[in-house]
C-alpha cells in the first residue's frame, strides 16, 4: 500500500507549496546519505529518501493546477531530479573507487566490499592478515571500528591514516565527517533551544550593573545602593 | 542502569511532564503490583524512557486516570494504563537492578547492596520466568564485561561493549514485529548504552581512584595520580566519543515511525541527553540522584 504523501512530509493535507518544499528540504536534509555513511542504517535511511521523494513529487504533480504552481513545479522537479543526479554521482563515485581499487591490492577490495555489506567479522578477519600497516590499513581498520559503533577507535585509527597520508582526499574527508556528525548533534540542540541566545536572570544583572558603573563613571547614578 | 535519560525540563511543556509523569508513575505502579511494594525503590528514568519510547511506536492514544498512591498519599497523579511495554519495562528494570545489586555485592560487600540483592530475588526470579531468552543474553553480557573487568580491559570501547549490548538487547522488543524498526532500535539500544556506560565511567573517575575500582578511562588514558589534570586531559576525546554515540542514537531515531509523544521523545534526544551529557563532563552529574529515586516532580 502507497502512504499517504502528506504523511511522510509531515504535513497537513492541503499544504502550501512553499510548506511541501520547505518540508521537503528539511526532509532531506534529515535522511541524506551523507548523514548515515559508514552507518549500519544506511540501507534504511535509503529507503526513506526513496520514500520521501516519491510522495514529493506526487504532490508536486497534484499541486500542478495554477500557473505559479506549474512554474515552480518544473522548477522543483528540476531540483529534485539534481537531488537524484547527486545520488548518482555518488555511485558513480563508489564505482570509481571500485575501479581503482582493483590496481590496489586485492585484499583491500575485498576488505571494502565486506565493510559495505556489513560483514565486519571476514573484514576484520582479512585486516589481522594484512602485515603491511599503511595508511590505507589504519583507514579501513577505523572503517571496521566505526561501523561496530566502537568511535573511540574508530576516530583514532582514522587520525592516524590522515597523519600518515595527509593528501588524501578520502581520508580527510571522513575524519571531516566524524566531527561535522557530532557538532551538528551539537548544534541541533542550540538550534531548538533558544533560551540560550536569549538574555537570562544573570544576564539582566551584569548589563545593569554595567550600566549603573558607566553611569558612576559619568557623574550620575543608575542604582542608588551601589 | 544509571538513570541518566531524562528530559530536559524547563524546555518541556507542561502537557509533555504531564505525560512523562504519568508514564513513570505507570511504570512504578507495575512495578509494585507485579513484584512487591519495595521493588517499586528499584525504578529509574532508563526503563521510563524504553517504556515510553515502544509505546509512542503505536497509534492507540494515551488514556490514563488520576490516582493516588503510597510515595504521593495526598495528591492524585496522573497514571497511564499499563499493556504489555510497561510489563515488559517493569520486569527488564527488576533484571538489570536485580544483577546491578548483585555485582556491588559481590564486588564491594556493600551493605545496601547486599540487602537490596536479597530482597529483590523472588521478583527476579518471577521476571526471569516472563522472559528466559531475555534474561540469558543478558547473563552473557554480564559475563563478558565480568571477564573484561577482571583483565582491566584497556580499551574504552571493549568496556562499552556488552553494556552497550544489553540495551541493544532491551531495545529490541519481541512484540515488535516490523523488521525495519527493530534494526533501527537496536542500533539506537547500543549507542544509548554505550554513552550511559562511558558517561557514568567519566562520573566515577573520582569514587574509582579513591576506591582502586576497574575504570576503562583509568585504564585506557593511564591515570597519574592528579584527577583534574587526568579530567581534563580525557575531556576531549571522552566528549567526542559521547556525544558521536549520541549522533548515532539521533540517527536510529530519525528512522523510527513514532506515532505518538514526539514532543517530549524529541525533548529527551535533542536536549536531555546533551544537557546530561554536559553536567557530567563538568562535573554536576551527581546533582539529581535522589531525585531519580524519588520519581519526577519533586
Amino acid at each position: 500500500m502507497k502512504k499517504n504523501p502528506y504523511k511522510v512530509l509531515g504535513i497537513k493535507e492541503g499544504a502550501s507549496y512553499d510548506e511541501i518544499k520547505r518540508a521537503y528540504r528539511e526532509l532531506v536534509k534529515k535522511y541524506h546519505p551523507d548523514r548515515y555513511r559508514d552507518n549500519p542504517l544506511s540501507d534504511l535511511a535509503e529507503e526513506k529518501m526513496r520514500e520521501i521523494n516519491e510522495a514529493y513529487e506526487t504532490l508536486m504533480k497534484n499541486a500542478g493546477g495554477a500557473y505559479q504552481y506549474q512554474e515552480s513545479y518544473d522548477q522543483s522537479y528540476e531540483n529534485s531530479g539534481s537531488y537524484k543526479s547527486s545520488y548518482s554521482q555518488q555511485s558513480q563515485n563508489q564505482n570509481q573507487y571500485q575501479y581503482q581499487y582493483q590496481d590496489e591490492s586485492d585484499l583491500e577490495y575485498r576488505i571494502r566490499n565486506y565493510i559495505n555489506m556489513g560483514n565486519l567479522n571476514e573484514a576484520q578477519k582479512l585486516l589481522d592478515k594484512m602485515r603491511n600497516k599503511g595508511a590505507s590499513w589504519y583507514y579501513l581498520q577505523g572503517l571496521v571500528f566505526l561501523r561496530r559503533g566502537w568511535y573511540d577507535r574508530g576516530f583514532t585509527n582514522i587520525q592516524k591514516a590522515v597523519n600518515m597520508d595527509p593528501s588524501n582526499f578520502e581520508y580527510r574527508n571522513t575524519l571531516n565527517n566524524l566531527h561535522q556528525q557530532s557538532a551538528g548533534y551539537r548544534q541541533n540542540y542550540y538550534y531548538r533551544n533558544t533560551y540560550y541566545r536569549d538574555p537570562d536572570m544573570c544576564n539582566l544583572c551584569i548589563n545593569l550593573w554595567c550600566a549603573d558603573s558607566l553611569c558612576e563613571c559619568l557623574g550620575g547614578d543608575l542604582i542608588g545602593c551601589c | 542502569m544509571f538513570g541518566y535519560v531524562e528530559p530536559d525540563k524547563p524546555e518541556l511543556k507542561m502537557r509533555e511532564f504531564e505525560v512523562f509523569r504519568g508514564y513513570y508513575c505507570s511504570l512504578c505502579k507495575t512495578i509494585g503490583r507485579n513484584y512487591g511494594q519495595l521493588a517499586r525503590l528499584s525504578l529509574n528514568y532508563d526503563l521510563t524512557f524504553l517504556y515510553l519510547l515502544l509505546d509512542s511506536l503505536n497509534s492507540e492514544l494515551v488514556k490514563g486516570k488520576s490516582e493516588r498512591c503510597l510515595v504521593h498519599p495526598l495528591k492524585k497523579r496522573f497514571v497511564i494504563f499499563s499493556n504489555i511495554i510497561t510489563e515488559y519495562a517493569a520486569a527488564m528494570n527488576i533484571i538489570l537492578t536485580y544483577y546491578n545489586l548483585k555485582d556491588k555485592w559481590q564486588d564491594e560487600k556493600n551493605i545496601a547492596g547486599g540487602t537490596g540483592y536479597i530482597a529483590l530475588k523472588l521478583a527476579y526470579k518471577k521476571a526471569r520466568k516472563k522472559y528466559p531468552e531475555k534474561c540469558e543474553a543478558i547473563e552473557k553480557y554480564l559475563a563478558e564485561l565480568n571477564a573484561l573487568e577482571k583483565s582491566g580491559c584497556e580499551i574504552i570501547d571493549e568496556a562499552a561493549e556488552p553494556f552497550a549490548s544489553i540495551m541493544r538487547e532491551l531495545f529490541q522488543f519481541e512484540h515488535i514485529e516490523d523488521d525495519v524498526q527493530n534494526k533501527a532500535l537496536g542500533w539506537m539500544g547500543y549507542n544509548l548504552g554505550r554513552w550511559i556506560y562511558i558517561l557514568d565511567a567519566y562520573d566515577d573517575i573520582e569514587k574509582d581512584v579513591k576506591e582502586h575500582n576497574f575504570n576503562p578511562i583509568l585504564r585506557q588514558y593511564q591515570y597519574n595520580n592528579d584527577i583534574t589534570a587526568f579530567k581534563e586531559k580525557v575531556k576531549e576525546p571522552v566528549n567526542f566519543s559521547l556525544t558521536y554515540s549520541l549522533s548515532e542514537v539521533e540517527k536510529a531515531y530519525s528512522l523510527l515511525n513514532i506515532e505518538k509523544n514526539k514532543g517530549l521523545l524529541d525533548n529527551i534526544i535533542y536536549s536531555g541527553l546533551i544537557v546530561k551529557t554536559d553536567k557530567v563532563l563538568q562535573g554536576r552529574g551527581r546533582e539529581n540522584e535522589e531525585k531519580s529515586i524519588q520519581g519526577p516532580g519533586h
